[in-house]
């Protein structure tokens, strides 16, 4: 299974989560996904996208005011 | 300098403000300060988070101690001393001391009331119950806090959804309560407009808190111990083994009443300039004390723990007898307050005083970021603008959200005392760098929004009259990418990114009123534009976007 990096630190919404719908179209079911985000409204978005598109938020964290999610696709 | 008799009735803020700037003023002066109470000079904001153990200790919260200020000031503070009645002719006080019951006059030169304002309970039947508790003082908030850690409290009822309630709420979720707030007025933080109010109930839900509004409480029913164990209000019965009665305070006015000292139109005292009463060398100050508002120049009587700071010491000036003399001219209404990640703040007249005052009222709602978008730690800010549409005077302003709010509110506090119209906010050379604002400031970027409405360059919706509007036909268009509105959107709206408006805009009626909403609100702006080039003549726009949002999403 392979392991994807995604650095969107100083994007604002909706370049996240746009980054990751691109990404996420190319990785196969069982994917990891780690992304490296500024925008604190990523927290609510990536949530919810999960929730909706069937994946796997693994974990969410925050440091310093950088958020750190991995996300297994489903 | 005169050696005169000051007596002080009061010793929180105001009180032992005055006691020890007069103090300073003339050393000669014989200060007594008297109290109810067995401490003085407490943190009376402080007590919400006393609960939730944000602050740990009671002497955290005591600011000094009585015998500190007879040490460091030369300031005599009497403790559990009750004034029973002022006697204006001879000049004097008859005091009792609670302790012993023994009552003895005090006589003076100068007279400061520092009475306070004590909390209104609800005549509820049912209210003598136990465990139905108030959070004004320090004694009452540890006997809480002992009940809390002692009693297991699993749920709790705050009665009244202001400030106090509010923080009272957060701090018992915090420790673990089951809690709902029941607030009588149509929305939490009465003094704030519904749109923002809205918003923070939807925060609190997020949160866990539940809150009924618009209901009144109707009872307190025993646990068969003696102690509340269910509250009754109108939406039905509440479980509780604990209920916090914050619905509000009224100033303490009795002793100045009784001995002929004048009330004002709100009910506290009323004070001139220089904080002196109808009666001569009789000053009152802090919250029992009534203040005007410095844009209506009307009586107002907001209770606050800042202004009460002030008031003291312009009376301590005045009453010290050095010829200097220092004025109050009023006050805004100002105040800010937290809820777990949520900071709020507002200044000036709302939206519905305005009106009521008759003004021509305009307003924003504008989503920014609080600093550098890219700075990481950078937060969504909502900004309400009020303004007066005749002269463009700045009249108020609402800031809210998980970012900083107190400097945007102090911006605002601050133009309104100098009577700033909205064009000059957009020129101020605040402070920037990436960590600490944007180039443009959510103040600045407010002000602009504000001047395009006034200018007609675009039409706003709140999003209070959405709904209706919705149901009267008109469609509301979201232009954020397929990807955002994939994530949340509000029902009933259809998804045109603003890159693709051009070519389909052809799907929308132009008969109807076109809506458009994106995050923030410059995209529904350019896609306003555009669409008004394009021929369309019926376009608006949501106020403060998804972000400002205060009902449910999808």
């Amino acid at each position: 299974m392979a392991e994807k990096h995604i650095n969107a630190r100083g994007l604002q919404c909706p370049g996240p989560i746009v980054q990751i719908f691109k990404e996420a179209q190319n990785c196969a079911a069982g994917d990891i996904l780690c992304v490296e985000v500024t925008d604190q409204g990523f927290k609510k978005d990536i949530a919810a996208w999960c929730k909706k598109a069937k994946n796997e938020l693994l974990s969410l964290e925050e440091e310093g005011g950088v958020i750190k999610a991995r996300i297994k696709k489903g | 300098m005169k050696s005169e008799k000051v007596l002080i009735i009061g010793g929180v803020a105001a009180g032992t403000k005055a006691a020890a700037k007069a103090k300073r003023e003339n050393p000669d002066l014989k200060i007594v300060v008297l109290t109810k109470d067995r401490h003085v000079s407490y943190a009376g904001c402080g007590l919400p988070y006393y609960l939730g153990d944000v602050i740990k200790e009671e002497k955290e919260l005591l600011v000094k101690m009585p015998e500190d200020f007879l040490i460091d000031y030369d300031i005599e503070v009497l403790t559990e001393m009750e004034a029973l009645k002022i006697m204006p002719e001879e000049k004097t006080v008859a005091v009792k001391s609670l302790r012993t019951g023994d009552v003895q006059t005090f006589a003076y030169d100068k007279l400061v009331l520092a009475a306070g304002a004590s909390p209104f309970v609800p005549p509820a039947p049912g209210k003598e119950l136990g465990n139905i508790v108030t959070v004004r003082t320090v004694t009452e908030a540890t006997a809480i806090k002992n009940l809390i850690n002692t009693r297991g409290i699993k749920d709790a009822v705050v009665v009244g959804g202001g400030m106090i309630g509010l923080e009272v709420a957060e701090n018992l979720t915090l420790k673990g309560i089951n809690t709902t707030v029941v607030e009588l007025a149509p929305h939490v933080l009465p003094p704030y407009d519904a749109d923002v109010a809205l918003y923070v109930q939807k925060y609190l839900a997020e949160k866990g808190i539940r809150v009924l509004t618009g209901t009144a409480v109707k009872a307190f029913e025993d646990n068969g111990q003696g102690d509340v164990g269910v509250v009754i209000t109108e939406a039905g019965p509440l479980k509780a083994d604990l209920a916090v009665l914050a619905v509000g305070v009224r100033p303490n006015v009795d002793l100045a009443k009784e001995c002929g000292i004048a009330l004002g139109a709100t009910g506290a005292i009323a004070v001139n300039e220089l904080m002196e009463t109808n009666i001569k060398d009789i000053y009152a100050v802090g919250d029992c004390a009534e203040n005007t508002n410095l844009i209506t120049g009307r009586p107002v009587w907001y209770p606050m723990g800042s202004t009460a700071n002030k008031t003291g010491r312009v009376a301590a000036i005045n009453l010290a007898g050095t010829g200097h003399k220092d004025t109050m001219k009023g006050v805004l209404g100002t105040s800010i307050l937290k809820l777990f990640e949520l900071n709020m703040g507002k200044t000036g007249l709302s939206e519905r005083d305005a009106r009521a005052l008759g003004y021509d009222v305009e307003t924003v709602l504008v989503t920014t970021q609080d600093k550098a978008h890219y700075y990481p730690g950078s937060h969504l800010i909502v900004t309400k603008l009020i303004v007066d549409r005749k002269t463009h005077l700045v009249l108020g302003g609402q800031v809210y959200g998980e970012g900083v709010v107190d400097k945007p509110v102090d911006i605002l506090v601050t133009a309104i005392s100098f009577g700033a119209t909205v064009e000059q906010l957009t020129k101020l050379d605040l402070a920037y760098a990436p960590p600490f604002s944007m180039a443009m400031s959510s103040t600045i970027v407010a002000a602009h929004v504000m001047i395009n409405k006034l200018q007609g360059r675009f039409t706003g919706v709140s999003p209070l009259d959405l709904k209706e509007k919705m149901e009267a036909g008109a469609v509301l268009v979201d232009v954020r990418s397929d990807e955002e509105f994939f994530l949340r959107s509000i029902p009933g709206s259809i998804n045109i990114p603003l890159r693709m408006l051009s070519e389909r805009a052809g799907e929308l009626d132009r008969s109807k009123e076109i809506i458009i909403n994106c995050k923030l609100g410059l995209r529904s702006y350019m896609a306003s534009l555009k669409l008004k080039r394009l021929g369309f003549e019926k376009v608006s726009i949501l106020d403060g976007g998804l972000t400002a949002y205060p009902f449910e999403t999808e």
